[in-house]
C-alpha cells in the first residue's frame, strides 16, 4: 500500500469542476511533481492534500488513514504536513529563528531541543548567519531557504511545495532546484511538488504526474514521460516534438494521407479512426539525398526557415501537404530556405499515440 | 536511509478543536441585527402609530408631516442650506486643491496638513467659535467694528445668526471633504493626459478646461455630495446658530418634537424622508466615484505637472491665507482667547488673562466630572467593542470562511446611511419603553455610538485584512496551529497598527458625537459634547472654550498614547508579503 493515496478525488467550485477525479499513489520517500499548464488544477490538488479545501468526492489517505473525503476533512493542523507557498509566506514580524522555531514551539518541545533543531536545520540550509534577521532584510533566495527550513524542521510526514521557484530569477532557480533535491535526498520526505516548468520537473522528480484540465494524463518516471508519452498532450507538453496524424496501417504502422508510412517501434496505434505519431525534433535525421534504406519512414520537404543556433541548426520543413515539421541538424548541414531536403524518422524514435 | 518522521510528536495534535465559527457568526448576526435592523424597524413602526395610552395604526403622522407648514419649511430650509453649503464648499475647496496639488505655491505640505487636521474639530465647536467671532452683539468682529467707528451698541458688521451665517459656519467644516478628494484626484491624474492635450495645441486654459477639470469632476461632485449630506444631517451647528436666528432646519425640528409635549410618532415620520435622502445621496456618490470611464488606468505616470504661478503667486497666497484664517486659524484663536480671558470683549493683556473659566469648569461646575468620566468611558468602550466586532466581521468576510459572511459586512456598513438624529429617534423609540428601560442609562448611548461608528471601523479593518496575505495564515495552519492560534500568533500582530488606528478613529469620532446623543442623554448621562451644548444655551462661552480645548486635548492625547504603548505598536516590523 502506498503512503499517500488519492482515490477518485474531486473538487468543484460551484458548477466548475477544478479537479475531476484523480487517482494517484505515492510511495514513502518519493518526490512527485505535479506538472501541467496553468489552470489545470495543480494548486487545487495540493490544497486538497493539505486540507485547506474540502473534497467534493473521493478520498485522500495517508498511511492508510482517510484524511479527506466527501464527508469529513481533517484540518491542516492535524495532518503533520508542511507546505512551501509560492509567496513563501514568511511572517514579517518574526525573525528567521522565530519563523523556523514556530512549528516546534507549537509541539511544546523543550526550549533547548527547539534551539538545537533550529540550529541544525539552519546549518543545513546555510542560514545560520542570518538567524536574527527579519524576512524583509533577506534576498529572495534566502527567503526561499527560510521557508524550506521552516517546513522541514518539524519533520513532516509529507512536504508540499507550490511552485516554490517561480519568484526567483533563472540562476537562483537552478541553484534552488538542486538544493531542494539535495535536502530531499538528505531527509527523504514524501514530497509533492507543483510546477508548470517541465525542466524543473525532469531534474527533481522521482515521479512526474502530468495533469490537464482537472485530470491526470500520465504518471511515470521522468524517462517514461519523456521517452514513452502515452498521449499527444504529454508528448507536446514535455520537450519539443512533432505530432504527425494518420490512419492505422499494418501492425505498428501509421499511414499519412500524403503516402508517408511511419513504422513505430513503441506506443499503441489507435485501432480505428485517426491516430498520431510523435517524433522529437532532434530525432529526425536530415539529408540532401533520399536515404538509402526502405520506402517507409522517410519523406521529402521544402525548407521554410533555417536558424543557426551555434551548436546546431533549427529547421522548419514543410511536407507536400503543407504540414510543417521541426528538426534539428548538425551545424555543418546547411540548406537554405526554399530548397528540398529529405527527412528520416527512425522507427525506434517514432512513438505511436492512440490519444 | 532512515525516514525521519516523529509520529509520536503528532498524535496529541490529531484531536480536533471545537469549531467556533458558527456560534461566532450567529452571535455577530444577532448583534448587528439588534444594532442596525431593530431600530429602523421600530422607527417605521412608530411612524404609523398614534401616541397615547392605546396606540393604533394611523397615517396621521405622515399627514401632519406634509400639511404642517412649519415642518415643510424646516425641510425646505435644510435642503436649501445643504445645497448652499455644498456649492460653497466646492467653490472654496476646488481652487485650493488645485493650488496645492498642481502649482508651485509655497508651503503646500503645511496647507494640506492644516486642512486635514481640521477634520478633528467637532463641528459644533466651530459653530461656537463663530458665535464668539461674529455674534451681532458680543462678537469680536462687531465689537472692534463698533469701537473703531464709534457706533451705537445695536449696529453690527456681520451676523452669524442668519441663514448665510449658518451656511458659512457649516461650509468651514465641510470643505475639507471636497478638498481632500479633489487634491487626491489631481495627484493621480497622470500628466501625460494633459501633455497630450498641450501637444495637440491646447493652450494652458484649454487644457485645464477640457482635460483636467473633466478628470477631477467626479471627485468634485462626490465631495460636494458628502458636504451636502453632512450639512443636511448635522444637528450641532444649526442648533447653535439657526435657533437664535429664529428658524429651524429639519434636524433641530425633529429634536424640538421631543420637547414637551413629546410627539415621537411625528418625529419618526419626519425622520424617514431624511433617511431616504441620505440613502439616495450615498448611492449617487458611489455611482459617480464608481464610474469606469473616469478611473485613470495604469498608475505609471510621471509626477503631476506643476504650473508656475508667476505674478499670480501673491494673489494665490492671499486667497489660501484668507480661507485658512477664516476656517481654521481664527476660530481656534477665538476659542483659546475666550478660554483665558474674562469676557469675550476683553482686550488681550496681562490684566485680562485669567484661569477663572478653567477653575469653574474643573472644580466648581458640578456636571463636568461626570461628563468627562462618561465621555471617556463611553469612548473607550465604543472604540474597543467596535474594533473587536469589526475585526471579527472583516475576518469572516475577507477570508470567506462561512457562506453567509458577506451579509455581515453589508450589515456593518449599513449605518453610514442612517443620520445621527434619525438613529437617535429610532433608539429612543426602541429602548425608551417599559420593556427595555435603557433610556437614561449610558447603555443606550453605547448602542448609539456602536451603530454610528461600525461602518468606519469595519471599513478600516477590512482593508487591513486585505493587506494580510491568506498564505501567511495558511502557513501557520499547516505547521500545526489551530485557526484561533493562527489568528492570535500571526494575524493579530500583523494587524496591530491598523487596529490601533481604527480604535483611535472610533474613539475620536465617539467623543464628539452630538446628533444622536442629544435625544438620548439625560441629567445622569451627560457627556462633554452635551454640556457644551447646554452651556451655550446659558451663554457661558468661556467655560465652553475650556471644555472644547479639553475635548481636543483628550483626542490628541489618546491618539498619541495609543501609538506609543509598547504592547500595541512600536516593535520592529518589516512588512513584506
Ligand atoms: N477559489 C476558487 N473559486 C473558483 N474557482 C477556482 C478557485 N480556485 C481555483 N479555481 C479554478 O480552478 C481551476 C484550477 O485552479 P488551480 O489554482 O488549481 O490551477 P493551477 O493548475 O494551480 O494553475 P497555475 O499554474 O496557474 O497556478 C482554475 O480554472 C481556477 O480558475
Ligand atoms: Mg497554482
Amino acid at each position: 500500500m502506498a503512503f499517500l493515496e488519492l482515490a477518485g478525488l474531486r473538487k468543484n467550485y460551484g458548477a466548475f469542476q477544478a479537479v475531476k477525479g484523480i487517482d494517484l499513489a505515492v510511495e514513502k520517500g518519493q518526490l512527485v511533481c505535479l506538472l501541467g499548464p496553468s489552470g489545470c488544477g495543480k494548486t487545487t490538488t495540493l490544497r486538497l492534500i493539505a486540507g485547506f479545501v474540502p473534497a467534493n468526492g473521493g478520498e485522500i489517505r495517508v498511511g492508510g488513514k482517510v484524511v479527506s473525503s466527501e464527508h469529513s476533512t481533517v484540518p491542516p493542523e492535524g495532518r503533520n504536513m508542511s507546505m512551501i507557498f509560492q509567496s513563501y509566506a514568511l511572517w514579517p514580524h518574526m525573525t528567521v529563528f522565530q519563523n523556523v522555531a514556530y512549528g516546534l514551539k507549537l509541539r511544546k518541545l523543550p526550549a533547548d531541543e527547539v534551539r538545537r533543531r533550529v540550529d541544525e536545520i539552519l546549518a543545513s540550509t546555510r542560514l545560520s548567519a542570518l538567524a536574527e534577521r527579519y524576512p524583509g532584510e533577506l534576498s529572495g533566495g534566502q527567503q526561499q531557504r527560510v521557508s524550506l527550513a521552516r517546513a522541514l524542521v518539524i519533520k513532516p510526514e509529507i512536504l508540499l511545495l507550490d511552485e516554490p521557484l517561480s519568484n526567483l530569477d533563472a540562476n537562483l532557480r537552478e541553484e534552488m532546484r538542486f538544493e531542494i533535491r539535495r535536502l530531499h535526498d538528505e531527509f527523504r520526505y514524501t514530497t509533492v511538488y507543483v510546477t508548470h516548468d517541465q525542466s524543473e520537473a525532469m531534474t527533481t522528480a522521482d515521479l512526474i504526474v502530468v495533469m490537464n484540465d482537472g485530470l491526470i494524463e500520465q504518471a511515470g518516471s521522468p524517462e517514461d514521460i519523456y521517452a514513452r508519452p502515452e498521449t499527444e498532450f504529454v508528448a507536446r507538453f514535455i520537450g519539443g516534438t512533432n505530432i504527425l496524424k494518420g490512419r492505422r496501417g499494418d501492425g505498428q504502422t501509421v499511414l499519412r494521407d500524403d503516402g508517408l508510412a511511419l513504422v513505430c517501434r513503441s506506443g499503441t496505434v489507435a485501432p480505428d479512426g485517426q491516430t498520431a505519431v510523435s517524433v522529437r525534433h532532434h530525432d529526425i535525421v536530415l539529408s540532401k539525398d533520399r536515404p538509402g534504406d526502405s520506402g517507409s519512414n522517410a519523406a521529402a520537404g521544402t525548407v521554410v526557415r533555417q536558424i543557426y543556433l551555434g551548436s546546431h541548426r533549427d529547421y522548419l520543413v514543410s511536407l507536400k501537404d503543407g504540414e510543417t515539421v521541426r528538426a534539428l541538424a548538425p551545424v555543418d548541414f546547411a540548406v537554405p530556405a526554399g530548397q528540398e531536403v529529405w527527412m528520416r524518422f527512425p522507427p525506434e524514435r517514432c512513438r505511436a499515440l492512440s490519444r | 536511509m532512515a525516514v525521519i518522521t516523529d509520529t509520536t510528536l503528532n498524535d496529541d495534535r490529531r484531536r480536533k478543536g471545537v469549531d467556533l465559527s458558527w456560534p461566532t457568526f450567529g452571535f455577530l448576526a444577532a448583534l448587528l441585527g439588534v444594532l442596525v435592523i431593530l431600530p429602523l424597524f421600530w422607527l417605521i413602526w412608530y411612524s404609523f402609530r398614534t401616541s397615547g395610552r392605546r396606540p393604533e395604526f394611523t397615517l396621521q403622522n405622515y399627514v401632519s408631516l406634509v400639511t404642517d407648514p412649519a415642518m415643510l419649511r424646516s425641510y425646505a430650509l435644510a435642503i436649501g442650506m445643504a445645497l448652499a453649503v455644498g456649492i460653497l464648499s466646492c467653490l472654496i475647496a476646488t481652487p485650493m486643491a488645485w493650488l496645492v496639488a498642481r502649482t508651485d505655491l509655497p508651503g503646500k505640505r503645511w496647507i494640506r496638513m492644516l486642512v486635514t487636521a481640521s477634520f478633528v474639530t467637532p463641528p459644533f465647536l466651530g459653530a461656537i467659535a463663530y458665535e464668539i467671532i461674529a455674534a451681532p452683539n458680543s462678537g469680536l468682529v462687531n465689537i472692534i467694528y463698533r469701537s473703531a467707528l464709534g457706533l451705537s451698541a445695536d449696529s453690527y458688521l456681520v451676523n452669524i445668526y442668519s441663514f448665510p451665517g449658518l451656511v458659512f459656519a457649516i461650509a468651514c467644516f465641510t470643505f475639507p471633504f471636497v478638498f481632500t478628494l479633489v487634491a487626491n484626484a489631481l495627484d493621480r491624474v497622470p500628466s501625460d493626459l494633459e501633455d497630450a492635450s498641450s501637444i495637440l495645441g491646447g493652450g494652458a486654459m484649454t487644457t485645464l478646461r477640457k482635460v483636467t477639470i473633466p478628470m477631477v469632476l467626479p471627485a468634485m461632485l462626490a465631495g460636494t455630495l458628502i458636504a451636502i449630506l453632512q450639512a443636511l444631517t448635522m444637528f450641532g451647528s444649526p442648533a447653535i446658530i439657526a435657533l437664535p436666528a429664529g428658524f429651524h432646519v429639519i434636524t433641530t425640528k425633529i429634536w424640538s418634537l421631543f420637547q414637551f409635549p413629546p410627539k415621537p410618532g411625528l418625529a419618526a415620520a419626519a425622520a424617514i424622508p431624511l433617511l431616504l435622502i441620505t440613502i439616495v445621496l450615498l448611492r449617487a456618490q458611489k455611482a459617480i466615484l464608481g464610474r469606469r470611464g473616469y478611473t485613470v488606468l495604469g498608475g505609471k505616470s510621471g509626477t503631476p505637472r506643476i504650473t508656475e504661478l508667476g505674478r499670480w503667486k501673491w494673489a494665490a497666497i492671499a486667497f489660501v491665507g484668507v480661507i485658512l484664517s477664516l476656517t481654521i486659524i481664527l476660530p481656534y484663536l477665538a476659542l483659546v482667547k475666550t478660554a483665558f480671558t474674562g469676557t469675550i470683549g476683553d482686550a488681550i493683556s496681562f490684566d485680562t488673562l485669567t484661569l477663572r473659566h478653567w477653575k469653574f469648569v474643573l472644580f466648581e461646575f458640578s456636571a463636568t466630572q461626570l461628563a468627562l468620566r462618561n465621555t471617556f468611558v463611553l469612548g473607550v468602550m465604543t472604540a474597543t467593542i467596535v474594533t473587536a466586532v469589526a475585526l471579527v466581521v472583516s475576518y469572516l468576510v475577507t477570508r470567506k470562511s462561512l457562506p453567509g459572511a458577506r451579509y455581515l459586512g453589508v450589515l456593518a456598513t449599513a449605518p453610514v446611511a442612517i443620520p445621527g438624529i434619525v438613529l437617535g429617534v429610532a433608539l429612543f423609540l426602541s429602548y425608551a419603553n417599559p420593556m427595555f428601560q435603557l433610556y437614561g442609562t449610558i447603555w443606550i448611548l453605547l448602542i448609539a455610538f456602536m451603530t454610528i461608528e461600525l461602518p468606519a471601523g469595519y471599513q478600516q479593518m477590512s482593508s487591513a485584512f486585505q493587506g494580510v496575505h491568506p498564505e501567511l495564515e495558511e502557513a501557520g495552519r499547516i505547521l500545526g496551529a489551530s485557526r484561533l492560534k493562527t489568528l492570535w500568533d500571526i494575524t493579530a500582530p500583523l494587524l496591530r497598527t491598523s487596529v490601533v488606528a481604527a480604535w483611535c478613529f472610533v474613539f475620536v469620532g465617539t467623543i464628539r458625537e452630538l446628533s444622536a446623543t442629544i435625544l438620548l442623554t439625560t441629567a445622569n448621562t451627560k457627556l462633554v459634547s452635551v454640556i457644551i451644548y447646554d452651556l451655550n444655551e446659558s451663554g457661558d462661552l468661556g467655560a465652553i472654550c475650556v471644555l472644547g480645548i479639553i475635548l481636543l486635548a483628550i483626542s490628541f492625547a489618546v491618539v498619541f498614547v495609543a501609538n506609543r504603548l509598547p504592547v500595541l505598536g512600536g516593535s520592529q516590523m518589516n512588512a513584506r508579503g
